[in-house]
């Protein structure tokens, strides 16, 4: 018998990603703190083991903001921040 | 049987972008295509055949079956009419339930609901539906006795369709796209009725706003916790027990300060409580006074606190209350004779949504 695939066609993301950067050397690394435990060690960690071994530097680290958590996306303000202040982000969106 | 399917090419009963299979008559064939493709929830389900996904959308009347009405993460997948149909064939929905799944449907894709955080997180969070309304009767909806549980196909097929639209059009699948943890059995399928006869209050949509004939609720939660009261004939001593359920260190309402509890109140709570004169706003206030805990203790417990900014300022003596607002309190009539009530925490960083029923 025939039947229909129940998945459906996949749709686009609001906001597709930027392609990734190929040269890290001189850039500015950010990382973006999901409030998890842990979360801002192990990433800030990785930040600075990224930067020693590419010659890019960490720039900024920051929770996401009053109020926002793994669960829902950085407020505003701190988008900006990152925008301006760094080049590519770490973060994380789990514990 | 071979359970091996193959996609047919030019099939001339193809409806855009959504793809047929060949598969083995037997139930066995489709279990262990599902199987193999990744699909399904574990359970036997209903071939999707071309004339069972038409006779269901003929319930939805004139209107367009490829229409996307909503993209749902972290999948993105595209839930046309047509797809949730697939997907209430497979549950075991009748047609006349195919109203309610698509509504559902369109309020999960709410942003408010944030369904990429409700499917995507380590939390057991299951969406809840609540049908009101004149479909519940019409379409066979239980808000009577045993409510919450087995026996009744529009409540356990409807909520059961909407699990099957996460899992497949959403993608919300455990592990590479639902992290839950330990999982929940409610997972499976939430659906209820409002008992709109037992209930003694304006029903519970037009309580938020919604003036429909028929609509529906989604809540995204934990499953129901119990609360007995045998023995009490006023309002607060049924409601202290449920405030007391609330009150936990657990849930993660004690931190998150924008969750909502649902409170579902058994007919006889609510007739008791009723008859003190207590409207649904009374229930709210004083469940939002009562369910507190001590703020010295959710301080010691958690680092990470999403308050509201007043909620920071209660001294470490005082009581905190569990959730940020009267509001956040959900009040609604559901079950049958005794005397069990339940409370429903939320996962947190979500907020419910009413609409009405429309196709």
């Amino acid at each position: 018998m025939q039947i229909y695939a129940p998945d459906g066609p996949i749709g686009t993301p609001d906001s597709p990603r930027v392609p990734a950067r190929a040269v890290l050397t001189g850039l500015r690394i950010g990382v973006l703190d999901n409030g998890k435990p842990n979360a801002r060690l192990v990433m800030v960690r990785a930040a600075s083991q990224l930067a020693d071994r590419t010659g890019a530097r960490v720039a900024l680290v920051t929770d996401k903001g009053p109020n926002h958590n793994a669960a829902t996306p950085c407020s505003d303000e701190v988008l900006d921040r990152l925008t301006k202040e760094v080049d590519l982000v770490i973060t994380g969106s789990a514990d | 049987m071979n359970p091996v399917a193959a996609r047919t090419s030019a099939t001339p009963t193809a409806a855009p972008d959504a793809e047929l299979l060949e598969v083995g008559d037997s139930p066995e064939a489709l279990l262990a295509l599902f199987a193999e493709r990744g699909w399904g929830d574990g359970l036997p389900l209903v071939a999707p055949t071309p004339e069972r996904v038409s006779a269901m959308l003929a319930a939805l009347g004139d209107v367009d079956p490829d229409e996307v009405i909503a993209t749902l993460p972290p999948r993105f997948g595209q839930a046309t009419r047509r797809i949730i149909a697939v997907n209430a064939v497979l549950a075991g929905c009748a047609p006349e339930h195919l109203p309610v799944v698509v509504t559902a449907v369109r309020a999960l894709a709410r942003p408010e609901v944030n369904l990429r955080g409700v499917n995507a997180t380590t939390h057991c969070v299951a969406p809840l539906l609540v049908v009101h309304g004149e479909i519940a009767g019409q379409a066979g909806y239980n808000g009577g006795i045993g409510a919450f549980g087995p026996g009744n196909r529009a409540n356990a097929a409807t909520g059961r369709a909407v699990r099957l639209i996460l899992l497949h059009v959403a993608g919300a699948v455990p592990g590479p796209g639902d992290a839950s943890t330990q999982g929940g059995p409610a997972k499976y399928s939430y659906c209820v009725a409002e008992n709109a006869a037992a209930t003694p209050w304006e029903g519970y949509a037009a309580s938020v706003g919604v003036h429909a004939s028929s609509a529906v609720t989604v809540h995204c939660g934990e499953g129901p916790h119990n609360v007995h009261d045998m023995e009490s004939s006023e309002p607060a001593p049924i409601l202290d027990k449920l405030a007391s359920a609330m009150a936990t260190l657990g849930p993660n309402n004690v931190v998150i300060a924008q969750g909502e509890f649902f409170v579902a109140l058994c007919p006889e709570h609510a007739s008791t409580i009723a008859a003190h004169g207590w409207s649904r706003r009374d229930i709210q206030s004083y469940l939002y006074q009562r369910a507190r805990l001590p703020a010295a203790d959710v301080r010691a417990a958690f680092v990470s606190r999403a308050w509201e900014p007043w909620m920071h300022a209660v001294p470490d003596d005082e009581l905190l209350p569990m959730t940020g607002h009267p509001d956040h309190i959900r009040v609604f009539v559901c079950g049958g004779p005794g005397k069990h009530s339940s409370i429903i925490p939320s996962w947190g960083m979500t907020k419910s949504v009413t609409l009405p029923i429309e196709p």
